[in-house]
């Protein structure tokens, strides 16, 4: 285990230093970018990144020093904003984003998982075509569709929920839902499908056949099993979730990441768009490595070489 | 049994002469493999209702632009954010009265054709009305102590906006610009799906050449290129879409630049599998032993064998492509005006969804469409190009 896990970190750092280097030599490829010399820039700004980067070194030790830089957890500062750096966009805009992928998180799992296995359950009934076309709605309306129908039809024109803004809990409800919309239908299809495999199972037969009942048979024999392909794609949807929530936080002004993000994309903020994309990259990275892990201890059948 | 005798049988039944040539005959048609899974395919009604509705928007997008009396850059100010369903006031010369959100009067004919803004006279602060002409004759005016502001008559009188009539100049309404909606949904459908149709092709291609050569080749170069393509898949690709298009310009060749360069891994692992099973094969060794090269053998033999998973793959790919994309125009950084895609009209309406949200709403319903279309014939030809599946 010890081993495997040693493996795993080492892989995922190797992955990291490639993002690192890949997102360097991207940005320092920008035609006027910030990297290059003629350009128009505020001397304050100049001058913060003259000292940040180094500017007249050659490559290798530019990168050699921005390195260093994100090994003390500094990203750098903003090449739009003087005097702000990129840990400050960060600082401000993660418990907003934390909080809404969290939420969001939890509101997936308590939603796709139940109704994947009503589905596996009813087979072929009204219940299972239902939400199986619900799923199949999910999965291909983009959320930015979803957010702007549910801001339509629940802010605008019914008045219940607010437009915009996280003032308060009703604020995430709109935003949660968008956001998830995706990763329940698909999470859902995924649970549905791998449930009914479980229940065609010869060992499923057995606990049957020993009279338990079905709803022990559910509970404590279909779904551990069951269960275990949706722990795989946690990772991903973790990811997806983050990345989704680019436009979701656009839509709903919520002043997380996202919309720090895709206002340094918009503004052409590169190196605010070189520190978030590396942030972004190990948090995700970090995630999918502790779903991983999680995954490897929940399911004994997997071997850890 | 006694009325049936054994001679019976004898008497009725007659032996038939054998024909050793009619044994070897194959009387029922034979199918090939690719009518095989069309007859499969078209079996499901969600795959052939996917696939007519791919022929449909593809029809929509190529052949409409030849239908339409607009170009997708005509704008005319003056009519602008005009919806496609109206709510009139009946003038006097018969001719209807619409009121725009920003306060212009817009005469539309019977036929519902727009005939033009109106020409305003006085704004009477005092009054909370403004004064237009009609054909330079009677005067109307906008009342707007009301909300929303109403037409009142030459004689003051007030006249409710209770007629309902389909705008048939602009028959999905217009934009904030002016432009007509249906032209832009012809030209931006058209800009979504060539975006989406090079990058699947490259993509398929460089998955292709990656994925066989990993397969075909094995051992240590497998394990090196597929170390690869397990690193690049943990990088969220749409970080690097972004990122790559930040670097370049805003036009269409660098969305698919974009695309294309990072969304081959799938294909290259699912080629990988194929060609990994596939070489093993019988036909491949006798391939070998009558001296084919490398290069036959694997564009020859075993692409063509893996080519059904390799076409799933592919319909799978472009409504992702088409997603990505219209997730970069949606968040600013898609194609340059004036042209446009689904997902930068998308993006140009948001801001005014209360006012006007049929703007947002067709674009978005066009996008879903695709998407729908696009799912349905891949799941279609997944179900008909798995064996397993075979009745």
């Amino acid at each position: 285990m010890t081993k495997y896990i040693l493996k795993r970190l080492g892989m995922m750092l190797m992955t990291l230093f490639l993002i690192i280097l890949l997102t360097f030599i991207l940005m320092h490829s920008v035609p006027g970018g910030p990297f290059t010399r003629d350009k128009q820039v505020a001397p304050a700004v100049l001058a913060a990144l003259e000292a940040k980067y180094n500017l007249n070194d050659p490559l290798p030790v530019q990168f050699f020093s921005y390195f260093s830089g994100l090994l003390r957890f500094d990203l750098g500062p903003s090449f739009k904003y003087t005097g702000k750096s990129v840990n400050d966009f960060i600082v401000n805009g993660f418990p907003f984003s934390g909080r809404l992928g969290l939420i969001t998180l939890v509101f997936v799992l308590l939603t796709s998982i139940p109704m994947g296995i009503v589905a596996s359950l009813k087979n072929g009934r009204w219940q299972d075509m239902l939400l199986m076309a619900l799923a199949t709605l999910g999965v291909t309306i983009p959320s930015f569709v979803i957010a702007a129908g549910l801001m339509y039809v629940f802010a605008f024109q019914l008045k219940w929920l607010p437009i915009f803004g996280v003032d308060d809990w009703k604020g995430y409800i709109l935003p949660m839902v968008a956001l998830g919309g995706y990763s329940i239908s698909f999470l859902a299809r995924l649970m549905r499908s791998s449930l009914l495999e479980v229940m065609g199972q010869d060992y499923i037969r057995t606990a049957r056949a020993k009279g338990i009942s079905e709803m022990r048979v559910i509970t404590r024999h279909a779904l551990r099993n069951a269960i275990i392909p949706v722990v795989t794609v946690l990772g991903p949807t973790v990811a997806n979730l983050l990345t989704g929530s680019f436009v979701i936080e656009k839509i709903f002004a919520i002043p997380g990441m996202g919309s720090y993000f895709v206002n340094s994309v918009t503004q052409r903020d590169y190196t605010t768009i070189m520190g978030m994309t590396v942030f972004y990259a190990a948090f995700l990275i970090t995630m999918v490595f502790i779903v991983d892990l999680f995954y490897v201890m929940i399911d004994p059948r997997i071997k850890y070489e | 049994m006694s009325e049936f005798g054994e001679g019976s049988f004898v008497s009725e039944w007659e032996r038939v002469k054998t024909n050793t040539r009619d044994m070897e005959k194959i009387w029922s048609t034979p199918r090939t493999f690719a009518g095989d899974v069309w007859f499969r395919f078209r079996k499901k009604p969600t795959a052939l209702a996917g696939f007519l509705l791919v022929l449909f928007l593809l029809a929509f997008a190529l052949l409409g632009p030849l239908f339409t009396p607009y170009s997708y850059s005509d704008q005319s100010l003056t009519l602008a954010n005009i919806p496609p369903i109206l709510s009139v006031t009946e003038a006097s010369n018969g001719n209807y009265l619409y009121i725009t959100p920003a306060m212009k009067v817009i005469q539309i004919g019977r036929d519902g054709k727009l005939l033009g803004q109106l020409r305003k006279i006085k704004d009477d602060d005092t009054l909370r009305r403004i004064s237009f002409t009609l054909d330079d004759a009677t005067v109307v005016y906008l009342d707007y102590t009301v909300k929303p502001a109403a037409m009142l008559d030459s004689n003051g009188m007030r006249s409710p906006a209770d007629k309902q009539v389909w705008n048939t100049s602009f028959l999905l309404g217009t934009d904030q610009l002016g432009r007509d909606i249906l032209t832009r949904l012809m030209y931006g459908m058209q800009i979504s799906l060539l975006v989406a149709f090079v990058a699947a092709t490259i993509n398929m291609v460089i998955g292709i050449l990656y994925g066989g050569i990993a397969g075909f080749l094995g051992g240590r170069t497998d394990a090196i290129m597929m170390r690869i393509v397990d690193i690049i898949s943990t990088i969220p690709l749409t970080l690097y879409v972004i990122l790559i298009k930040v670097t370049l310009d805003n036009g269409l060749f660098s969305i698919i630049l974009a695309l294309s360069s990072v969304y081959w891994v799938d294909m290259a692992r699912v080629v990988r599998g194929q060609v990994l099973s596939l070489k093993q094969q019988e036909f491949v060794l006798a391939s070998k032993s009558i001296g084919s090269s490398n290069r036959t053998i694997m564009l020859s033999h075993l692409i063509p064998n893996a080519m059904g998973p390799i076409l799933v793959t592919v319909t799978m790919l472009i409504p992702s492509a088409i997603f990505v994309e219209a997730f970069m125009s949606f968040i600013g950084i898609g194609i340059a005006p004036p042209m446009a895609s689904l997902g930068t009209m998308c993006n140009d309406a948001m801001e005014a969804l209360r006012s006007n949200p049929y703007q947002l709403f067709l674009p978005a319903l066009a996008i879903c469409l695709i998407m729908f279309a696009f799912n349905f014939v891949g799941d279609g030809l997944r179900d008909a190009l798995d064996p397993k599946l075979k009745k």
